[in-house]
């Protein structure tokens, strides 16, 4: 299996509490190339939250600081910082170069941005959150589950949502939530369904309370509407399979 | 003592949470934790509490460092070999300089005990040790994909009433690294007074999903009787 995971590449959005973790994962369990995707620099703040890091790295920009880690620790595997926004023209095409996608990014407009790219790239992707007391995670298998718009149809106003600046995050939290999703993107890479697929997982910490909320295919999803056309039109042109719907075959 | 200027700044996102007071990250300061094993389990919940501000761990660990334990995130590649406890000890200070880390000796006096070994009669035995010894403590035990984590606070059901793994389990598999941060964040929500509901508890993780259960004392374990009779 881990011949299999050594030919896989895994992009990561996020470097940090939930990235950063979900990086050490996917190389510990042998995905043979890594993309970070990072455009933060380390502050004080992030440290009690992202222990990979020690007070050393304070000032460098995130994805340099875990690629770094990364050759350390796990030589063998291949490690590139990608160096530009995810949001905006090439996201989807930079999710085609990966087999799947892990979305730690702590910010909402990425969030929305990464799960509207996998559906058109054809790659699942793997959410991840955490915040207060509490994280959630959620994998969408393009053409099978539901997607972050079918869920919550659209981001929030700028100021709706608390970020994590303010309304705080307990840091073991944010690790676990991490780990987790390293482990399920592997699960992901290894042929497997994923076991946040198709439901929205929500763990309370002070209470250690599981919830999971059924995340189905909204018929009337603008992104998963946007998936299917492209799909469509990808496969009239070249008969063959492509990304969207029918790239989900590839990793199914 | 005060949070300095340096604590606030480094655990702004503890102090924003709602009924985390300054004095509750105090009380994170002044715990002092042994912590056995350095491996796989250990490595991540060492960072994850040193990162959270506990005032001293105390390492316990006699094993050397092998190629599996690289799943652990304080080890480098060509650390393979060396001892696992001196590692450690020098991965959590380049870490943080906030808290102290040592090896555990005698007469360290921990005000509680993470232990995360490779087998479950290693973990029964450390976790006796720590309830005869009054301390909370957190128990971590993998199981190929899956494991537990069983918490037990002073009072509370011991570990062998709350754990359901009895024989050697297989070694742990991707989610080494989730279960050592999940016994890091159980044990820190226990020195800062956070937890909610029954207070002796085991977390199973499932292929990724962790389910809580209230412990409970089985019939006759020495464990419902007053310490020291």
């Amino acid at each position: 299996m881990a011949d299999l995971l050594a030919t896989k590449i895994a992009l990561v959005l996020g470097a940090g509490g939930l990235g950063g973790p979900a990086l050490l994962g996917l190389a510990a369990a042998g995905v043979g190339r890594l993309l970070v995707l990072d455009e933060e620099r380390l502050e004080p703040a992030d440290l009690a939250r992202q222990p990979h890091f020690g007070a050393g790295d304070l000032g460098e920009r995130r994805a340099a600081a875990a690629a770094r880690l990364l050759a350390r620790q796990f030589p063998a595997v291949e490690v590139e910082v990608v160096e530009r926004p995810f949001a905006g023209p090439g996201a989807v095409e930079l999710v085609c170069g990966a087999d799947v996608l892990v979305d730690g990014s702590g910010d909402v407009a990425t969030r929305f941005a990464a799960s509207d790219a996998a559906l058109l790239a054809g790659r699942p992707l793997v959410h991840g959150a955490a915040l207060r007391y509490t994280a959630q995670l959620l994998t969408v298998r393009p053409g099978e589950t539901g997607c972050l718009r079918c869920l919550f149809e659209a981001p929030p106003p700028p100021g709706a949502v608390a970020t994590c600046a303010e309304a705080g995050v307990l840091g073991p939290l944010a690790g676990l939530a991490g780990a987790l999703m390293g482990a399920e993107a592997a699960r992901l890479l290894r042929g497997e369904r994923g076991s946040y697929a198709g439901q929205l997982v929500i763990y309370e910490a002070r209470r250690a309370r599981l919830r999971a909320v059924p995340v189905r295919r909204r018929e009337d999803c603008p992104a998963c509407g946007a998936a299917r056309a492209a799909a469509a039109t990808a496969t009239a042109g070249t008969g063959a399979g492509a990304p969207g719907e029918g790239g989900a075959a590839a990793w199914a | 003592m005060g949070l300095s200027e340096l604590e606030r700044t480094r655990f702004a996102r503890h102090l924003s949470l709602p009924g985390f007071v300054p004095a509750t990250q105090e009380f994170v300061r002044v715990a002092r934790v042994q912590v056995v094993g350095a491996g796989e389990l250990a490595g991540p919940a060492l960072l994850s509490l040193a990162a959270a501000g506990v005032g001293a761990l105390l390492v316990d660990d006699a094993q050397d460092l092998a190629p599996e334990d690289r799943a652990a995130w304080p080890y480098g590649a060509g650390e393979v070999g060396q001892p696992r406890l001196y590692a450690a000890v020098a991965a959590v200070r380049a870490a943080t300089p906030l808290g102290a880390v040592r090896p555990y000796a005698t007469g360290t006096n921990p005000t509680a005990a993470l232990i995360c070994v490779s087998s479950a009669g290693l973990a029964r035995d450390a976790a006796e040790r720590a309830r005869q010894a009054g301390l909370p403590h957190v128990v971590a035990l993998g199981d190929g994909e899956d494991g537990e984590v069983v918490s037990v606070p002073v009072g509370a059901p011991c570990y062998r009433c709350g754990s359901r793994l009895t024989k050697a389990p297989p070694r742990p598999g991707p989610t080494a690294a989730a279960l050592g941060t999940l016994a890091a964040l159980e044990l820190l929500q226990i020195l800062a007074g956070l937890v909610e509901g029954p207070g002796g508890r085991r977390v199973d993780l499932t292929r990724g999903l962790p389910q809580a259960r209230a412990t409970t004392r089985t019939a006759g374990c020495a464990c419902g009787r007053p310490r020291g009779t």
